[in-house]
């Protein structure tokens, strides 16, 4: 590798080693110590590839770490890659459905669901439409809804504010507050300082896998 | 302690946690079902018609250049495709399941062998699907119904708990080593001429004993026989509860080491 690549690889991205000769292998956290407790909202800020989503997906126990361990005491809800699991072909409701399904609801809760999601959506008959023929706002509405229909203990969020119009962006953020102040403990990522500093208590930096702690200064003052 | 370890492991827990929520999987073959043939008006039927027109149409073919009574080979075909079709379809798609549901994989807090049973419970639609192909074959060309027709169900249910392991184990090498979805689709249209399914085992003209030693034969003979009004032979229940035990155990040993890994494979 050339040096130039070297001083180039410091802005982003985990730490490439190769095992074996021909396997390529990231270690994308190292020696991360972290523990948090009811009533702690968390934000984590770091560079592109600095393991802000490998964290949360850790925590979440998606990524099982090779070394150290993960306990974790509580109902969870992820908002990721929110969508994943959807449908197109399928309507609205039979997507609420099956969505609800996939995050642990039993299908008498995941029915459940849906007066809410009509509520917040406003996607009124569309619902009955296969989720092909929406626009991408209204997409964005129906996952965001689906993604946040559930009261969990801890909450785990990676970046993915940015959702429909204008009217709809408020509705939103309500909706993310209250899911904010009913959970125990809040989790999230994102290279929004107005969004972290409005939602958390505590600023995390991760750099190239390795955690600590910053003060609420290191957002800058507004 | 292997026996502990074997059975407090990650993958153990998987199965067990899969197997609750096995309502879920269900649910989530129909409306992957639902999914693939809305728009069309036959809809699922479309699997039914398939199945048919290639019974009659191999049928009609190949009993007359294997110079076989139509009566006795076209109930044979008939069940020996539909079994084929779970089979096949079953084997050769479980090999990217975990690549396919990865973005399901990396964002939800799903048990993967919830994926892998939900491939399964497909294809036990599917195969329902095209049984009804199987009802006008008994009819018109009297096949005998017994007693021993009853068989069908603990057939099917054996056949369809082997093909669970089946589903996770090729899932499994199949989500690490990509090559394994190619040399599957690669080698099932061999298989399928070395399996008994457009033939019985009886009908070759060289020994019989050469097609048992394919795992596949037992697991169509299963079904087919007691389809076909006959009680299967002990070493057919004997090889496909073998099989379940051997698979199941080699299968959730190699699962407890590797279930953690899979998420960063796919």
């Amino acid at each position: 590798m050339s040096l130039r690549n070297q001083i180039l690889r410091l802005g982003t991205g985990g730490k490439i080693e190769s095992e074996a000769g021909h396997i390529n292998l990231v270690t994308a956290l190292r020696d991360v110590n972290l523990e948090l407790a009811d009533g702690d909202s968390i934000g984590l800020i770091g560079h592109n590839g600095s393991g802000k989503t490998t964290l949360l997906r850790a925590m979440a126990g998606v990524y099982i770490p090779i070394s150290g361990k993960v306990v974790r005491e509580g109902r969870l809800a992820t908002v990721f890659e929110i969508g994943a699991g959807m449908d197109l072909e399928l309507s609205g409701y039979d997507n609420i459905v099956r969505m609800g399904l996939m995050m642990g609801m039993t299908p008498t809760q995941a029915r459940g669901c849906i007066p809410d999601i009509e509520e917040f959506t406003e996607l009124g008959d569309f619902l009955q439409l296969p989720v092909r023929t929406y626009s991408s706002g209204m997409t964005m509405r129906l996952m965001f809804a689906m993604a946040t229909s559930v009261e969990p203990e801890i909450l785990l969020i990676d970046e993915m504010f940015g959702t429909g119009d204008a009217g709809f962006q408020e509705k939103a953020h309500a909706r993310m507050r209250h899911l904010i102040g009913s959970s125990k403990i809040f989790v999230f990522a994102s290279h929004s300082h107005d969004l972290l500093r409005e939602y958390c208590k505590r600023i995390f930096f991760l750099d190239h896998g390795t955690l600590r702690e910053v003060g609420l200064d290191a957002l800058g003052t507004k | 302690m292997a026996v502990i370890d074997f059975i407090s492991g990650p993958g153990m827990a998987d199965v067990i946690q899969s197997l609750k929520r096995g309502r879920v999987a269900l649910y989530l073959a129909w409306s992957d079902t639902k999914a693939r043939y809305r728009r069309s008006v036959l809809g699922p039927l479309w699997l039914t018609l398939g199945t048919a027109i290639g019974v009659v149409g191999l049928g009609w073919l190949w009993s007359e250049l294997l110079k076989i009574d139509r009566a006795t080979f076209i109930p044979s075909l008939t069940a020996g495709l539909i079994i084929w079709q779970v089979l096949a379809g079953c084997i050769t798609e479980s090999a990217s399941v975990f690549v396919k549901q990865g973005s399901v994989i990396r964002n939800l807090q799903l048990p993967f062998f919830l994926l892998s049973l939900q491939l399964v419970f497909r294809h036990l639609v599917n195969f329902l699907h095209n049984l009804v192909v199987y009802i006008p074959v008994v009819i018109f060309l009297s096949v005998p119904v017994t007693w021993s027709t009853l068989l069908v169900v603990p057939g099917v249910f054996l056949l369809f708990l082997n093909l669970a392991w089946i589903a996770l184990l090729i899932g499994l090498l199949g989500s690490r080593f990509r090559d394994i979805e190619y040399l599957l689709a690669t080698l099932m249209p061999l298989l399928f001429f070395l399996s008994p399914v457009l033939y019985r085992p009886n009908y070759l003209p060289f020994s019989a004993h050469f097609i048992w030693l394919n795992p596949l034969s037992h697991l169509i003979e299963v079904v087919r026989d007691p389809l076909l009004g006959v009680v299967p032979p002990w070493y057919v229940y004997a090889t496909v509860c073998g099989m379940l035990i051997v698979g199941w155990c080699i299968t959730i040993a190699l699962f407890n080491t590797r279930r953690n890994r899979i998420a960063y494979w796919v």
